[in-house]
């Protein structure tokens, strides 16, 4: 087999990869593997799955590079559903000695697994998939010199640094993934995918002499700011341009007032919402939390079968959808890694729980079809049930038209989550019980509304709730115009932990008599 | 799974002389895991890993950049060095940067390989497996959980002669029955570096009694407890508390509880905790070097009640002018520095039930989860909530089971008010196949717990 030349087409761009995405040599030994387990008796379905990744990532910190490094990984995961049970093997060796060995390797585990099966599992055919998938991008960001990308980071951190004295600590990211991934699988199916990631943001530490210690970030918190596309996302940002606006927030909340305790309307801004979505929404919605299959690491699900249909999650005006094509989402694809297309599928419709994300497997036990939300982390790990992009719908209006129709509320904005800065530990939590039931979340800031109006400036601000109860309280959702997609770049599930790249549509949106309160004032009160 | 760290150094120390850069450091790894994952006593997820990474880093003077691959062979090692040179052209210079790690006289290293486990295939797990499932349904519940084992090749060479390698194997079982999806449940979990030495029946059975014994739970008033906590939950405030108080970097800054500290009496006479990598026994599962391939050693961290210590990487030694203890953080955590085996020294009581006994009313502890440590560093408080068994004690004994709980605490405060601890430990492997937390199970009084509202209700109370 020749190497190849691809040229992908989108509609903004034009891509050429130079070499070849899959090397023929190691195309051929993938299907001497494949052709390997369709000759075995027992092999009732198998998958092969070759992935190539590489990864830059950089970090500007106080005025100095902090992190400048590169990733390479690639290799092929083989899954194989014997008679009665599931197996996975892998290898890094991609001649046709190690990918067959992995594959003789695979049907084993399956072969030994089926003796403790009480029954087959079900896994219904599906019809193979073909065809090519490649993020759209205007600017290559591994084509773009380490020196510009260094300088797009250092601009910013000394606006940041130039707050004066309370500012402690500043910092500026980016990062970039490309994911090479063809699928084979026993079915015919053969897919090829190129996806590109990247993540870009900044924050800043203030301190006061009291030792009052706050973090501001944009475009959100780390960890959140991640997408699907290319350089331009980052240019996009203009993270120099905004940091002024940043510095002078993280020094105001150093003089601000804890956030007032008790119930009031409360506000989530655009970012909030997102992680809201991501812990109380997309999380109850994987099957296998509601089967219990993730039960010791990652927890259940409220969320139960017989729910489907029936359960009113929100209001009516709560319309959630998991949709694996949104343009620029972290949680967008071609295919998943069973080979189901990627789609819009409802989750939550007009406030009723309609639809699980799900794989093949876990759907027909329920006898409906895969929502296509089977990914792995990569070669070595097989697929789990991932979020896609769980987004919230919009309505209708503007953030301003929802802060001026509010009385009396509070409006928060930008998640803390875990983790330690460096230096300077931020303080707060953060925790969402094992069924996604009861939830608890922090932010890095408030406004008070009083009469329409964004008042004054609130620090510590936690909110908490239970989450059938919290959603059916929503009142007002903003529109299109105010609506943003998110991505979170590493959601962890699974045993060994996968972390994969999800996303989450979201506009601003208001929720009534939420309980809210301040973090540190509790955290202080220990004994 | 053989062992290989000896063909994986020679590899590393090939790719050293072929890419001709002066100064590179290599750190290796090859993890071949089998994973066997069950729920609902079906074994869903049965894998064979194999995880493979060098990270390379060169430095230019003190400019220094970092490349990691998956590929070990020559040619990617050579890549990958070529690749980190390209990068540490442009990055400027690290402060007080110490060179790589050199030639040193070999450390300690205790034996932390069985070579049964390194053999285990997956009709052994299936094997091992097949009681645990018969036992549960036996008792009407159903079986969660995971059966690792794992072989792990680690070397490090650097073009100074630095040159480590170290051959692990490591097996952990954890179980948890329970009722149902969300029913009572009960955990029992051991790990072992040999597969065969593993409890698997004892803490099958230890699983089963106690989700047996987690049915009608009542809801408990908040307030201050005394409070048992068994070592799985123990180790894990141990952990939390660990990551944020003994980094040198942490005391260096401030953030740390023990920062200012060293010297004083920070708890109760009797808590000691050392990082101990090298404990000899079962119990240890600490490679003997770090990722710079500094030969780790024991680190006293609090001696009997006073703070004694910090945990250092290169970096941070040669700013403060003293060595490092082998505590640079294992991958993928660039430039962190974390503790390699934290362990913690038993007491008097000859088991748990003689720390029970000492309770006129209070709280017997399983298990925590979402335990974080971030709260408030400087005073070290740590919230987190009770999972797979909480108990109403009355009177010396175990009464009836409680629904979950939150609390959170200064961990330093709790530890002056630790007046018992078991004179057996634990190994528990908070973070699995990373080492293992060594603990007693300890009494604390007057602890402050809190309900969880309705969330501890269950999913009824919203319906």
């Amino acid at each position: 087999m020749t190497p190849r030349r691809r040229v992908v087409v989108e509609p903004r761009t034009i891509l050429v990869w130079s070499t070849p995405m899959l090397p023929a040599n190691v195309e051929a030994a993938l299907r001497v593997a494949l052709s390997h387990l369709k000759r075995l008796a027992d092999v009732r379905y198998a998958e092969v799955r070759y992935v190539a990744e590489e990864t830059e990532k950089l970090r500007v910190k106080d005025g100095r590079p902090e992190r400048a490094a590169t990733a390479r990984t690639r290799g092929a995961g083989i899954r194989v559903l014997g008679a009665r049970a599931w197996g996975f093997a892998c290898s890094a060796r991609l001649d046709e000695a190690g990918l067959v060995e992995a594959a003789e390797s695979a049907a084993r585990v399956a072969r030994a697994s089926g003796r403790l099966a009480k029954e087959p599992i079900l896994f219904p055919e599906r019809a193979p998939a073909a065809g090519i998938y490649a993020t759209r991008l205007a600017i290559d960001p591994f084509l773009v010199p380490l020196e510009d990308k260094l300088r797009e980071l250092d601009a910013p951190v000394r606006v940041l640094l130039a707050g004066g004295a309370p500012v402690r600590s500043a910092e500026a990211w980016m990062e970039f993934r490309r994911v090479h991934k063809h699928l084979f699988t026993t079915e015919g199916t053969e897919v090829e995918q190129a996806l590109t990631y990247g993540a870009c943001g900044m924050h800043v530490i203030a301190a006061s002499d009291s030792g009052l210690v706050e973090k501001r970030s944009y475009p959100t918190w780390r960890g959140g700011d991640g997408f699907q596309g290319g350089y331009e996302r980052v240019r996009e940002l203009g993270l120099a341009a905004r940091a002024p606006e940043l510095r002078d927030e993280v020094v105001a909340l150093l003089s601000a007032p804890p956030c007032p305790e008790g119930p009031r309307d409360l506000v989530l801004a655009s970012d909030q919402v997102a992680l809201q979505i991501h812990e109380s929404c997309g999380h109850a919605a994987e099957l296998d939390r509601a089967l219990g299959e993730e039960v010791p690491r990652g927890g259940g699900s409220f969320l139960k079968p017989h729910d489907l249909g029936t359960f009113r999650y929100g209001a009516p005006i709560v319309d959630v959808v998991a949709d694996a094509t949104s343009d620029g989402g972290m949680g967008t694809f071609g295919w998943d890694d069973e080979g189901t297309p990627a789609a819009a599928r409802p989750i939550v419709r007009e406030g009723c729980f309609v639809d699980y994300l799900s794989g093949r497997e876990g759907a027909a036990s329920l006898g409906r079809p895969s929502t296509g939300a089977m990914r792995a982390e990569t070669w070595n790990r097989p697929p789990l049930v991932r979020m896609t992009n769980v987004s919230l719908e919009p309505r209708g209006g503007t953030l301003d038209d929802l802060v001026a129709d509010t009385r009396d509320g509070v409006l928060v904005c930008t998640p803390v989550a875990h983790g330690g800065i460096s230096g300077h530990h931020v303080q707060r939590g953060f925790g969402v019980n094992d069924l996604r039931l009861h939830f608890e979340l922090s932010c890095e800031i408030a406004w008070e509304i009083k009469r329409g109006k964004r008042t004054r400036v609130l620090r510590n601000p936690v909110y908490a709730g239970a989450t059938p109860d919290f959603w059916r309280s929503c009142n007002a959702i903003c529109g299109r115009d105010a609506w943003r997609l998110w991505g979170i770049e590493a959601c962890a599930k699974g045993d060994p932990p996968q972390l994969l790249p999800v996303g989450h549509g979201a506009a601003p949106a208001r929720f009534r008599n939420a309980v809210i309160g301040s973090s540190r004032e509790r955290a202080g009160g220990a004994s | 799974m053989a062992p290989r760290a000896g063909q994986l150094l020679d590899l590393c120390k090939e790719a050293l002389v072929a890419a001709g850069e002066a100064e590179v450091e290599i750190y290796a790894e090859l993890r071949t895991r089998g994973v066997a994952r069950f729920a609902e006593s079906v074994l869903g997820q049965h894998m064979e890993l194999v995880d493979p990474i060098a990270v390379v880093r060169v430095a230019r003077g003190a400019r220094v950049a970092e490349a990691s691959t998956s590929r070990l062979d020559s040619g990617a090692l050579i890549e990958a060095i070529r690749q980190a040179a390209r990068l540490a052209r442009v990055v400027p210079e690290t402060d007080g940067f110490p060179g790589f790690t050199g030639e040193e006289p070999p450390g300690e290293a205790p034996p932390r390989l069985a070579p049964q486990t390194a053999a285990c295939d997956a009709e052994r797990r299936v094997d091992l497996l097949a009681g645990v499932f018969d036992r549960a349904r036996a008792a009407e519940l159903v079986a969660a959980g995971v059966l690792e084992t794992a072989a792990i090749a680690a070397v490090c060479a650097t073009t100074r002669g630095c040159e480590r390698a170290h051959d692990a194997t490591a097996a952990s079982f954890e179980m948890w029955a329970s009722a149902g999806a969300n029913g009572a449940r009960g955990y029992g979990g051991h790990a072992h570096r040999d597969v065969d030495a593993l409890r698997i029946h004892e803490e099958t059975e230890r699983a089963i009694r106690i989700a047996s014994m987690s049915r009608d739970p009542v809801a408990l008033d908040p307030g201050a407890y005394d409070v048992v906590f068994e070592p799985p939950a123990v180790a894990e405030i141990v952990e939390r508390f660990g990551a944020i108080a003994f980094p040198a970097s942490a005391i260096a800054d401030g953030t740390s509880p023990l920062a200012g500290r060293i010297g004083e009496s920070v708890t109760r006479e009797s808590i000691t905790i050392a990082d101990d990598p090298l404990d000899p026994s079962e119990l240890g599962f600490g490679a003997p070097f770090d990722r710079e391939g500094t030969w780790r050693r024991r680190v006293p961290l609090i001696e009997r009640g006073i703070a004694r210590g910090a945990l250092y990487d290169r970096a941070h030694a040669a700013r403060a002018g003293t060595r490092s203890t082998g505590s640079a953080a294992p991958l993928p955590r660039a430039g962190a520095i974390a503790p390699a085996s934290l362990a913690m020294d038993g007491g008097d009581a000859a088991g748990v039930e003689e720390l029970i006994a000492g309770v006129e009313r209070g709280l017997y502890v399983c298990r925590m989860h979402h335990v974080d440590g971030l709260l408030d560093p400087r005073r070290a408080v740590v919230s987190g909530q009770t999972r797979d068994g909480l108990f109403l004690v009355e009177n010396g004994r175990i009464a009836r089971a409680a629904v979950p709980m939150r609390f959170e605490c200064r961990v330093l405060d709790a530890l002056a008010r630790c007046d018992g601890m078991t004179r057996a430990r634990a190994a528990i492997p908070v973070r699995r196949g990373r080492g293992a937390t060594i603990v007693p199970a300890i009494r604390v009084r007057a602890l402050r717990f809190d309900g969880l509202g309705r969330a501890a209700l269950g999913e009824e109370a919203v319906r």
